[in-house]
C-alpha cells in the first residue's frame, strides 16, 4: 500500500488529460465537457502546477475557448456541440442551444481558475437569466426549453450550480445589477430544508431517498447563499444542537465504512459518475429469513436466538474505511469527497476517522492515475481533493464549496464588483 | 467515403452545420474528444435540422441515432419530445422503445425524464398505463437501488395518485423480502405512507414546506392513524430481527414515530432486547438507547451506550462517538 502521495504521478496524468484528447468512449459524456474541464484544469491547479506548466499563450487559448461556449444570451452551454452559428440563432431555434446550469457554473469556475476577469461574462444577461430557471416550488432546473419552459429534473445539483452562479457573478451587494430580480431566497431555502429526509440526509427532492451528492449539493446551496449575505439563521439544518442538524451530522459520519468493495472498475465517466457504486456485500450478520420454524416464534423467542456481535477490539481490525453514498452500499472514492466536503462546510469534519479514510483515499486515487490510457474521471479528482481535505503533503488547500484552491476564491473576491 | 447521411437521398436537401469547436478563431479546446466519424456526421446532421427547428420524421430517426452515440444529449431528448408531440405520434410505441433503451443504459437519467414528459401527457396517458408498474419491477431486477427509476416511481404516484394502489406496497414488499437492506425501497414506503397527498405541497417532511408551521412542528403529521403507524413499527421490527445490523428499519422506525408525534423511549423497551449486558446483537440498537437516554436526560446512561460503541461495536465512529459525548452533562472520569 502506498504511503505517501505521488505527485509526480499526478501532475504527469492531469498534463496528459489536458494536452490530449480524450478517447473516442467519451463520446457519450461530449456534454459534460465543461465539467472534464474543471476536473482537468483544477486538478492541475491543486497540485500547484497550473501556472508553470502551461504557457500565457495556452492559458488564453483555453479561456477563448470557454467563451466560446457562451451562448449569445447570457449563459453558457455544456459544449461546443450544441452550436449552430450565431447568425444561424433566432428566438425560434435558440432552445435547442440553450445555456445550461451546470455548465455555466462550472465555465466561470473554469474562467477563474485560468485567472480571467470575467470581464467578457454577459453578466447582466446570465443574472436576467437565472430567476427563469427558478421553479415555483424553489428548485432550479437546467435549462429553459421551447417556450421558456424549465427543462431537467427536479435535482439538487441544479439548485447548487444556480446558487453558485448568483454567488459569483451577482455578490453580496449586486453591485451594478440592483436592477435585475434576484431569485427567490426563501422559497429557495424552504425546498432544499424539504429535501431532508427522515432520517436526516438529504435527497434530490422531497420524499426521495437521501444520498451522500445531493447532501453535499443541499448544504452547498445554503453555503453558497450565506457567503453572498443571505441570511439563514433560521435554517435549523444548520444549527447545531437542533435535531435537523445533527441527524445530518449523524447522517453523514455514519456513511463511513470498512466495506470497500472490488471497485478496480476503469471509471468510464458516465455522466452519472456519482452513481458508480456496487452493493455491499450482505454483510457478515445473519439474516434470519422467517422459516416454517421460526416464524411461530415470538419477536421476543426470535431476538433471545440471535447470535452475539463480536467487538472489534483494537485498531488492527479495520485498517481502512471510505465513505458510501446511501445506506448499505459499499465504499467508493468519490463519497469521501461529497460527505468530507459536506462535513467540512458544517464545520463537523472531526468527526470522521480521517486516519482510516487517507488509507483508503492513497490506494485508490494512486491506481486511478497510474498506467497509460486512463483518462480524466471526477473519481481521481475527488480522490485527490479529500487528500488535500486532509492537509495531504504536495497539495494546495481547497475550499469544499467551490472546489478549488484558495488561490481562486481569492481571485474572485478581487473582481470589481465583489470589493 | 461518404458518410450515412450524406449519401442519403433522404437528407440531400440538408446542409449539415460542422462541429465549431472555436479553433478556427484561435481558441484551445478543453476535455478535446476523439469523436468516431458517424458522431460527428450525425451530430452536424442534427445541428442543421435543429436550426430550421424541423419536425419531421428524419429527424425524429436521426435523434435515435445520436442518443445511441450519447445518450446524455441534454437537448436532443427535449427536441425528441417536440418532434413527437407535433407529429401526434404514438407515445405507446415510443415508451416501448424506451424501455429497450432504458435497460441499455441503465444509469442514464435523461432516459427517465424523457418517459415522465410522455407520461405526463393526460391527453394520451389519463390514467396509469398497466404494464408501467411491471416494466419498473423489471428495472429493479437489474438494479433494485437505481435512484433515477426511484424518482420516477416516485414521480408516478405522485401524478396519478397511487399511494394507495396495491401494486406499490406490494413490490415494496416484495422486494424487501428479497433484500431487507434495500434503502431506496424502506425510502419509497415512507412515502406511501407519510407522504403529502392531493393537494398538499409535495413538500418534504409532513408539512415542512408549509410556511405557516414553526420549525419544531415540522415533519409531525397533523392527523394520524395510529393503526398504520402501529402496524408500520411492527413492520420494521419483524425487518430487524432479520437483520438486526441493517441500518434501514431502525432509522425508518425512527421516521414513523417521528411523523406520528411520538417519541423513541416507545420503542426502548425493544432496544434493550439487543443489548444484554456482553452480548449485544445490534450496533443501531445501542445508538438507539444512546439517543433514547439523551433525550431523557439520563446522560450517564447514554455516556455507557456511546462507550460502548467506540470502544467495541463501531470504532470507524471513534470520533463521532467522543462528539456525541461532549454534548452530554456528564462529570469528567
Amino acid at each position: 500500500m502506498a504511503a505517501i502521495f505521488n505527485t509526480e504521478r499526478h501532475v504527469k496524468y492531469y498534463l496528459r488529460c489536458l494536452k490530449t484528447f480524450l478517447p473516442s468512449a467519451y463520446t457519450s459524456n461530449d456534454s459534460n465537457r465543461m465539467l472534464l474541464a474543471f476536473f482537468t484544469l483544477s486538478g492541475l491547479d491543486v497540485l500547484g502546477v497550473l501556472h508553470d506548466k502551461i504557457s500565457p499563450e495556452e492559458r488564453q487559448g483555453y479561456i477563448d475557448w470557454l467563451y466560446h461556449c457562451q451562448v449569445p444570451s447570457g449563459g453558457f452551454r455544456g459544449f461546443s456541440g450544441t452550436d449552430f452559428g450565431t447568425e444561424k440563432r433566432t428566438t425560434d431555434n435558440g432552445a435547442w442551444d440553450p445555456a445550461n446550469g451546470p455548465a455555466t457554473f462550472f465555465a466561470l469556475v473554469n474562467l477563474l481558475i485560468l485567472g480571467d476577469d470575467l470581464s467578457k461574462v454577459k453578466r447582466r444577461e446570465c443574472l436576467e437569466w437565472l430567476p427563469k430557471l427558478q421553479r415555483a416550488d424553489g428548485s432550479f432546473g437546467e435549462l429553459l426549453g421551447p417556450g421558456g419552459n424549465i427543462g431537467g429534473d427536479r435535482d439538487l445539483r441544479y439548485c447548487m450550480c444556480a446558487a453558485g452562479i448568483r454567488f459569483m457573478l451577482r455578490g453580496s451587494g449586486g453591485k451594478g445589477v440592483e436592477d435585475i430580480p434576484d431569485i427567490d431566497v426563501p422559497g429557495f431555502i424552504s425546498f432544499i430544508e424539504a429535501c431532508q429526509a427522515y432520517d436526516g440526509g438529504m435527497a434530490e427532492s422531497p420524499f426521495r431517498e437521501p444520498h451522500s451528492g445531493h447532501t453535499y449539493c443541499a448544504v452547498g446551496s445554503l453555503e453558497f447563499l450565506r457567503r453572498g449575505g443571505a441570511d439563514i439563521h433560521s435554517v435549523r439544518m444548520l444549527t447545531p444542537g437542533s435535531r435537523k442538524f445533527e441527524t445530518l451530522v449523524a447522517w453523514l459520519a455514519s456513511r463511513q465504512t470498512g466495506e470497500l468493495g472490488d471497485d478496480d472498475e476503469e471509471d468510464d465517466e458516465d455522466e452519472d459518475e456519482d452513481e458508480d457504486e456496487d452493493e455491499a456485500d450482505e454483510d457478515a450478520q445473519v439474516d434470519t429469513e422467517l422459516t416454517s420454524e421460526n416464524a411461530t416464534n415470538s419477536l421476543e423467542e426470535r431476538i433471545v436466538a440471535l447470535p452475539a456481535l463480536t467487538a472489534l477490539a483494537g485498531d488492527e481490525s479495520i485498517p481502512c474505511a471510505g465513505f458510501n453514498g446511501r445506506y448499505n452500499k459499499l465504499a467508493d472514492t468519490c463519497y469521501s469527497f461529497w460527505n468530507g466536503a459536506t462535513l467540512l462546510m458544517l464545520d463537523r469534519y472531526s468527526v470522521i476517522d480521517d486516519v482510516r479514510n487517507r488509507r483508503y483515499l492513497l490506494e485508490k486515487v494512486q491506481h486511478l492515475v497510474g498506467g497509460f490510457g486512463k483518462a480524466i474521471s471526477s473519481t481521481s479528482y475527488f480522490g485527490m481533493v479529500s487528500l488535500a481535505f486532509q492537509g495531504e503533503q504536495g497539495l494546495a488547500r481547497v475550499d469544499p464549496l467551490l472546489v478549488t484552491t484558495e488561490r481562486v476564491i481569492q481571485h474572485l473576491e478581487s473582481l470589481p464588483w465583489r470589493s | 467515403m461518404a458518410g450515412k447521411y450524406e449519401s442519403d437521398p433522404e437528407w440531400a436537401s440538408v446542409t449539415p452545420i460542422p462541429l465549431d469547436d472555436g479553433e478556427e478563431s484561435g481558441a484551445m479546446p478543453l476535455a478535446s474528444i476523439a469523436y468516431p466519424t458517424e458522431y460527428l456526421e450525425a451530430t452536424s446532421y442534427l445541428r442543421a435540422v435543429m436550426a430550421a427547428n424541423e419536425m419531421s420524421e428524419r429527424a425524429l430517426k436521426l435523434t435515435q441515432d445520436v442518443i445511441s452515440m450519447n445518450a446524455a444529449h441534454y437537448t436532443v431528448w427535449i427536441y425528441r419530445a417536440k418532434i413527437l408531440f407535433a407529429l401526434e405520434k404514438s407515445l405507446e410505441d415510443e415508451v416501448a422503445w424506451l424501455n429497450q433503451v432504458a435497460l441499455k443504459y441503465l444509469k442514464n437519467y435523461q432516459i427517465w425524464h424523457h418517459r415522465q414528459v410522455l407520461m405526463s401527457s393526460r391527453k394520451h396517458f389519463p390514467t396509469l398505463p398497466p404494464k408501467e408498474q411491471d416494466f419498473l419491477m423489471d428495472m429493479f431486477a437489474q438494479d433494485s437501488k437505481n435512484y433515477h427509476v426511484w424518482t420516477y416511481r416516485h414521480w408516478l404516484v405522485r401524478h396519478f395518485k397511487l399511494w394507495d394502489h396495491p401494486r406499490e406496497i406490494e413490490d415494496i414488499n416484495h422486494l424487501l423480502k428479497a433484500d431487507v437492506r434495500n434503502n431506496s425501497a424502506w425510502s419509497h414506503r415512507y412515502m406511501l405512507r407519510f407522504g403529502p397527498r392531493d393537494d398538499q405541497l409535495d413538500a418534504g417532511m409532513a408539512n415542512a414546506g408549509d410556511m405557516s408551521t414553526t420549525p419544531g412542528e415540522k415533519g409531525v403529521l397533523a392527523v394520524v392513524d395510529e393503526d398504520m403507524v402501529d402496524a408500520e413499527l411492527l413492520f420494521a421490527q419483524e425487518a430487524i430481527v432479520r437483520a438486526p445490523e441493517n441500518r434501514s428499519p431502525w432509522w425508518f422506525a425512527r421516521g414513523v414515530l417521528l411523523a406520528s408525534g411520538r417519541g423513541l423511549t416507545e420503542w426502548e423497551e425493544f432496544a434493550e432486547k439487543f443489548v444484554d449486558g456482553d452480548a449485544v446483537k445490534s450496533s443501531h440498537a445501542i445508538e438507539w438507547l444512546a439517543d433514547a437516554y439523551a433525550d431523557g436526560e439520563r446522560d450517564i446512561q447514554a455516556a455507557e451506550m456511546l462507550n460502548l460503541l467506540k470502544e467495541k461495536y463501531d470504532p470507524i465512529r471513534k470520533n463521532y462517538w467522543d462528539y456525541r459525548m461532549k454534548m452530554l452533562d456528564i462529570p469528567a472520569h
